[in-house]
C-alpha cells in the first residue's frame, strides 16, 4: 500500500455517511451507492448504516441487497453487501434462501456463505438441499456453511459427505463437523488419514473424540515433519484432554508419553511448541509435557502463563512436574516474566520440601507483594524446622501477616515446638502484635501468664492482641479481660473487648455491650453490632432496631443481620430495610425473610439491582410457595441478565414442583 | 485447628459478577466470564491480606472499608497484565523511527519540542524504549524532548522508576543496545539499569485513563502509545478512552495501538494513516493546517 491515508474527499464522504441519521427517509439508494465506494472505510460505514435503517423495513434492504450481490465486477461493493446482510440477522433469511437458487453459480454460492456467517439454525434445511447442487463450489460452500449454522441433521448429512469422490468435499465434511463439534464414529475417520491433504482437518475432528484410540492417531502427527501438521496434532491433544475424565486422562497420558519417547528431538518440539502463535497449540503442548513429566521444561511452560486463559493449564501441568520441576522453578525464577514467576510461585504450594527453605526465602527478598503470601504459604508447608523463624518474622509486615499466621499453623502441625519457640521469642522482643494470637492458639494454656501480662502493656495494639485470643485459651481468663477492655481509653482495645464478648456471650452480655452500641468510634459501634447478634444477647433488640435506618450501609447490614440472627426480625424493621439505598443491605433483608416475608421477596424481584433481584429469586425458590409462581414467571420474561435469569429458572422450576 | 487450615474459598458465579462489576466501573476493564479462574487465584492473596474469609467478605470490604480505594487499587493491580518488555512490537518501532520522525521533526521544527506518551506504561520498558529511539535518531539531539509514562498501577510506577531489569524484560533487546543504554547492577548480577541520560529523558506519573479530569493534567503530546491495554476494556470504556488520549494529542498528532488492536467500529475521532511498516491513527488535522503531512 502506497505511504498515505485517504483523501479529504474520502475523509468527507466517509464522515457524511457515519453522521446519517438511520430514522432518516430515503437514505437506501444513498448507502447502497456508499457500498459501491472506492474506499473499502466508506463501504464499511455503508454497510454498517444499512443495518440500522427504519425505513425501508429490513427485509426490503436484504432484498435490495441481494441485487447488489449480483453486480458483477462490482467486488469491493459485493464484499460490503454480504457484511450488510450478514448483520440484518433473521430478516436476510428469505431472501438468501432464495438466491440459492438463482442460475448463477457464482451467487448461489455467495448466498451459501452469508447463510453461514446468519448462523441461523432456520437455514440447515435449505443447505441441505443445496448439497445436491451442480457445482462443485456450490456445495463446498454449502457444506462449510452447515458446519456453522447445523443441528443433528446437518451432522447426519455431512458424515455422509465424509465418503464423497471428491477431496474438497471431504474436506468442508470434516470442517463442518469440527466446527459443530459433532464427530463421527471413528471408523468413518480413520480410512481419512491417510490423505496428506485431509490429514489437519481430520486431526480437527480426532480431537473431539476422547478416546485412547484417537489420541494414538493423534500421535503419530506429533512426529511429522511438517510444522502444521505437528501442531495440529498438539491442538487436537489439548481439546481432546479438556474433554476427558480423569481416568481418560490417564490413558491419554500414557499413550502420549510412549508416543515422545519414541521421538528424538520430543524435548526440542516441545519447548518451541509452548511458544506457539496458535493458543491452542500452547495448550496441547501443555498436555504433552505433562504427559511427558519432563521437569526441565519448567521454565517454558510458566511461561506461557503469560496468556492468561492458559493460567489453569500451566498451573496444572506444573504441579505434574514434581518437586525437580520445582527446583528448576526456583532456580529461574529472577529470569521469569511477571506473568510466568506468578504462576510459578503459585504451583511452588504443592513442589515444595525441606530444601526449598533457602531459595524461597530469597524469593521473598524481591518478590512482589502479591506473590509473596504465596511464597509465605509455600514456606508453610516445607515441613522444616528453619521456616519458623522466617515466618515469624513475617507477621511483622501487614501484607504477610495474615498468610504468616496460617502458614506457622500449618508448619506447626509438623514441627510445633521450632513454632512454639520462634513465637515467644518474637513475643519477648516485642517483635509484632501479631505474633500474639499465634502463640495462644499454637501454644495454648501456658500462654495464659503472658497473655495477662500483655493485657496491661502500655502499647494498646499488644492490649488488643491478648484481648482478642485469651477467650480462646480461657473462657474465664478471657472474660475478665474483655470486660476490662470493654472501658479502655483506645478503640482497637475496645473493639477487641467488643468482639471477645460477642465470642463468649452470658447472660449479662447485652447489657455490657450497651454502651458500645454508642460508642463515640462507628467502627466499634460496627463490631458491637455483630457482637449482639454473636452473643444472642435480645435484651439489645431495639437498638439494633434503630441502627438498621441508619445511613451507614455496613452498619444498617450488620443491625439486619444480627437482628435476624437473634431470631427478633419483625416484618414492620424488614420492610424499612429493604428501602435502604445500600442494595447489600436490601440482600442481608431477603436473606432474613421467611413466612410473611414472602410478599416483600416477590416485590424485590423488581429491584433495579441485578444481584438483589437474583437474591429475591433465589429466597422464593427456596421456600415460595404457590402463589408465587406467577410472579416469578413474570420476572423471568423481563430479565434480561444472566445471573438473575439463572436464579429466577430455578426458582420456577423448584416452586412448580411444590 | 480449622483457623488454620490453608485451603482457599472459591468464587462463586455471585461473587465473580459482584466483584467484576465493581472493577469494571472503577477502570474499564472487563472480565471474561471465561477468567473467573484467573481472578479468583488473583484475588486470593488479596484476601489472604485482609483475612476476609470469602470473596463475598472481600466484596464488602471494597464496598464500606475505610480503606476501601487502596484496596480496589490493590485488587486492580492483581487483575492487571503488567506484561511487557523492551523493544516489543519491533516493526511498529522501526516505522514510527524510520517513516514518523521526520515528519514529527518537520512538524515541530519551530518549537523544536517533542512530547511522547506511553500511555498504560506498566513497569516503564516502553517508555525508556522510546526515550532509546529518539536518543538513537540524532535529529532530536538538541531539542526539547520527554517522554510521559503513565499507568493505573502505582506498584509498577515504582519499578519504573527504579529502572532495573531482568533478562525477561530484555528478551527482545539486542547485544548492541544492551550495551549502548544500560549499565549493571552491582548488587544482582542478571539485573541492569537503564543509564541516567535515558532516564532523564522519562517521567512517570500515575493515571487512571478512563479519569476525565485527571488527564487535564497530562500536557498535549505529540504520539501516544497505547499499547496492549485496551484489550481488556469492553467496547464503551475503549471509546471513553480513545476520547480522551484524542483530547490529549495535538491536531495531527498520532496514536498507536498494540498490532492486535483496532478502532474500526470505534467512530471517526482518527484516521487511519497506512504506513509502509504499519497502519497507525491520527486524530485528524484542524480544517487548512496539513502541512508537511503525508498525503
Ligand atoms: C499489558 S501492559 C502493557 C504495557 C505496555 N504498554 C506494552 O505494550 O508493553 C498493560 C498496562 O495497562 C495498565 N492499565 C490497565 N488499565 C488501565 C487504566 N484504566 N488506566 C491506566 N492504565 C491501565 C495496566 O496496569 C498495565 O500495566
Amino acid at each position: 500500500m502506497s505511504r498515505q491515508q485517504g483523501s479529504p474527499a474520502e475523509e468527507a464522504r466517509y464522515r457524511a455517511l457515519q453522521d446519517l441519521d438511520p430514522r432518516g427517509e430515503n437514505l437506501l439508494e444513498v448507502l447502497i451507492a456508499g457500498l459501491h465506494d472506492e474506499s473499502w472505510r466508506v463501504r464499511h460505514a455503508a454497510a454498517d448504516g444499512l443495518q440500522r435503517l427504519s425505513t425501508p423495513t429490513p427485509g426490503e434492504v436484504a432484498a435490495r441487497l441481494v441485487r447488489v450481490l449480483g453486480e458483477r465486477g462490482e467486488t469491493g461493493a459485493r464484499n460490503a453487501a454480504a457484511e450488510a446482510l450478514s448483520g440484518l440477522g433473521l430478516e436476510a433469511l428469505g431472501p438468501l434462501v432464495t438466491l440459492l437458487g438463482h442460475v448463477d453459480p457464482d451467487q448461489r454460492k455467495f448466498a451459501a456463505d452469508i447463510l453461514g456467517q446468519l448462523g441461523r439454525r432456520e437455514a440447515e434445511a435449505s443447505l441441505v438441499q443445496a448439497l445436491s447442487d451442480v457445482d462443485l463450489n456450490v456445495r463446498v460452500s454449502v457444506a462449510e456453511s452447515l458446519g456453522r449454522v447445523g443441528g443433528e441433521h446437518a451432522a447426519r448429512v455431512l458424515e455422509r459427505l465424509l465418503g464423497d469422490s471428491e477431496p474438497l468435499m471431504r474436506l468442508s465434511a470434516l470442517e463442518g463437523l469440527a466446527s459443530l463439534k459433532q464427530p463421527p464414529a471413528l471408523s468413518l475417520v480413520e480410512p481419512l488419514l491417510n490423505d496428506a491433504r485431509l490429514r489437519r482437518s481430520v486431526f480437527r475432528v480426532l480431537g473431539l473424540i476422547p478416546r485412547a484410540a484417537a489420541t494414538e492417531h493423534l500421535c503419530v502427527g506429533l512426529s511429522s515433519e511438517a510444522r502444521s501438521v505437528r501442531e495440529a496434532a498438539l491442538a487436537a491433544l489439548g481439546t481432546q484432554a479438556a474433554l476427558m475424565t480423569s481416568e481418560l486422562r490417564g490413558e491419554q497420558d500414557a499413550v502420549i508419553r510412549e508416543a515422545l519417547l519414541r521421538l528424538p528431538d520430543a524435548r526440542a518440539r516441545l519447548a518451541r511448541a509452548l511458544e506457539a502463535e496458535d493458543v491452542a497449540v500452547r495448550a496441547g503442548a501443555l498436555v504433552a509435557v505433562a504427559a511427558s513429566g519432563d521437569a526441565s521444561l519448567a521454565v517454558p511452560v510458566a511461561e506461557v502463563a503469560r496468556e492468561d486463559r492458559l493460567l489453569r493449564d500451566v498451573l496444572s501441568t506444573l504441579g505434574r512436574l514434581g518437586p525437580e520441576g520445582g527446583r528448576v522453578l526456583l532456580a529461574a525464577m529472577a529470569e521469569l516474566s511477571a506473568p510466568a514467576r506468578a504462576a510459578a510461585v503459585e504451583s511452588l504450594v504443592d513442589l515444595v520440601d525441606p530444601s526449598s527453605v533457602t531459595p524461597l526465602c530469597a524469593l521473598l527478598e524481591w518478590a512482589e507483594d502479591d506473590l509473596r503470601g504465596v511464597v509465605v504459604r509455600a514456606l508453610g508447608r516445607t515441613r522444616s524446622a528453619e521456616a519458623a523463624s522466617p515466618l515469624v518474622d513475617l507477621l511483622r509486615d501487614s501484607v504477610t501477616a495474615g498468610a504468616a499466621t496460617r502458614a506457622l499453623g500449618v508448619l506447626a502441625g509438623s514441627c510445633r515446638s521450632a513454632v512454639v519457640a520462634a513465637l515467644q521469642d518474637a513475643v519477648e522482643r516485642r517483635a509484632t502484635p501479631a505474633s500474639v494470637a499465634v502463640l495462644a492458639r499454637v501454644g495454648g494454656r501456658p500462654a495464659l501468664p503472658l497473655l495477662r501480662r500483655l493485657a496491661r502493656d502500655e502499647d494498646p495494639r499488644w492490649r488488643a492482641a491478648a484481648v482478642d485470643v485469651a477467650g480462646e485459651v480461657d473462657g474465664g481468663v478471657g472474660r475478665e479481660l474483655a470486660r476490662a477492655a470493654l472501658a479502655d481509653e483506645a478503640v482497637p482495645v475496645r473493639a477487641a473487648g467488643v468482639r471477645a464478648m460477642g465470642r463468649l456471650g452470658g447472660s449479662d452480655a447485652g447489657a455490657l455491650l450497651r454502651p458500645a452500641l454508642q460508642d463515640e468510634d462507628v467502627f466499634v459501634r460496627r463490631v458491637a453490632v455483630e457482637a449482639v447478634g454473636e452473643s444472642g444477647a435480645s435484651d439489645r433488640a431495639a437498638d439494633l432496631e434503630a441502627l438498621v435506618r441508619h445511613p451507614d450501609g455496613a452498619l444498617a447490614r450488620a443491625s439486619v443481620r444480627a437482628l435476624s440472627r437473634l431470631g427478633l426480625m419483625g416484618m414492620r424493621v424488614l420492610r424499612e430495610a429493604s428501602e435502604h439505598p445500600d442494595p447489600e443491605v436490601v440482600k442481608a433483608v431477603l436473606s432474613a425473610v421467611s413466612g410473611e416475608g414472602l410478599a416483600l421477596a416477590v416485590s424485590l424481584l423488581e429491584h433495579p439491582h441485578w444481584d438483589v433481584r437474583a437474591a429475591a429469586a433465589r429466597v422464593l425458590g427456596e421456600s415460595g410457595g404457590p402463589e408465587c409462581l406467577e410472579p416469578v414467571r413474570r420476572a423471568l420474561e423481563a430479565e434480561t441478565d444472566v445471573l438473575p435469569r439463572q436464579a429466577l429458572a430455578d426458582a420456577v422450576a423448584r416452586v412448580s414442583r411444590r | 485447628m480449622a483457623r488454620f487450615d490453608d485451603s482457599r474459598p472459591e468464587m462463586t458465579a455471585e461473587e465473580f459478577r459482584l466483584l467484576r462489576d465493581h472493577v469494571y466501573s472503577h477502570c474499564g476493564i472487563l472480565v471474561h466470564e471465561d477468567m473467573k479462574f484467573v481472578m479468583e487465584r488473583r484475588l486470593w492473596p488479596r484476601l489472604e491480606a485482609l483475612g476476609a474469609l470469602d470473596f463475598s467478605a472481600y466484596h464488602r470490604y471494597l464496598r464500606y472499608d475505610a480503606n476501601r480505594h487502596v484496596e480496589l487499587e490493590a485488587a486492580v493491580e492483581s487483575l492487571t497484565t503488567h506484561e511487557t518488555y523492551f523493544f516489543r512490537e519491533p516493526s511498529q518501532l522501526k516505522a514510527f523511527r524510520e517513516e514518523l520522525f521526520p515528519l514529527l521533526e518537520k512538524r515541530n521544527a519551530r518549537t523544536r519540542r517533542l512530547r511522547l506518551w506511553s500511555a498504560g506504561c506498566s513497569s516503564g520498558e516502553e517508555a525508556y524504549t522510546l526515550a532509546m529511539l529518539l536518543k538513537d535518531e540524532r535529529r532530536f539531539d538538541d531539542w526539547d524532548v520527554e517522554v510521559y509514562g503513565t499507568d493505573i498501577s502505582r506498584r509498577v510506577l515504582t519499578m519504573a522508576r527504579r529502572a532495573e531489569y531482568g533478562p525477561s524484560a530484555l528478551r527482545a533487546t539486542s547485544a548492541d543496545l544492551l550495551e549502548r543504554f544500560f549499565v549493571p547492577v552491582p548488587a544482582a548480577p542478571t539485573k541492569v539499569r537503564v543509564r541516567d541520560d535515558v532516564r532523564a529523558m522519562v517521567s512517570f506519573g500515575h493515571h487512571n485513563l478512563l479519569d476525565e479530569t485527571g488527564s487535564q493534567l497530562v500536557a498535549k503530546m505529540d504520539a501516544v502509545f497505547c499499547r496492549n491495554v485496551m484489550i481488556y476494556f469492553d467496547q464503551s470504556a475503549r471509546r471513553k478512552v480513545l476520547r480522551i488520549l484524542r483530547d490529549r494529542l495535538v491536531p495531527g498528532g498520532y496514536l498507536l495501538l498494540g498490532h492486535s488492536e483496532n478502532l474500526l467500529n470505534l467512530g471517526a475521532d482518527f484516521e487511519l494513516v497506512h504506513l509502509r511498516g504499519d497502519l497507525v491513527y491520527r486524530r485528524p488535522e484542524l480544517p487548512g493546517l496539513t502541512g508537511g503531512e503525508p498525503r
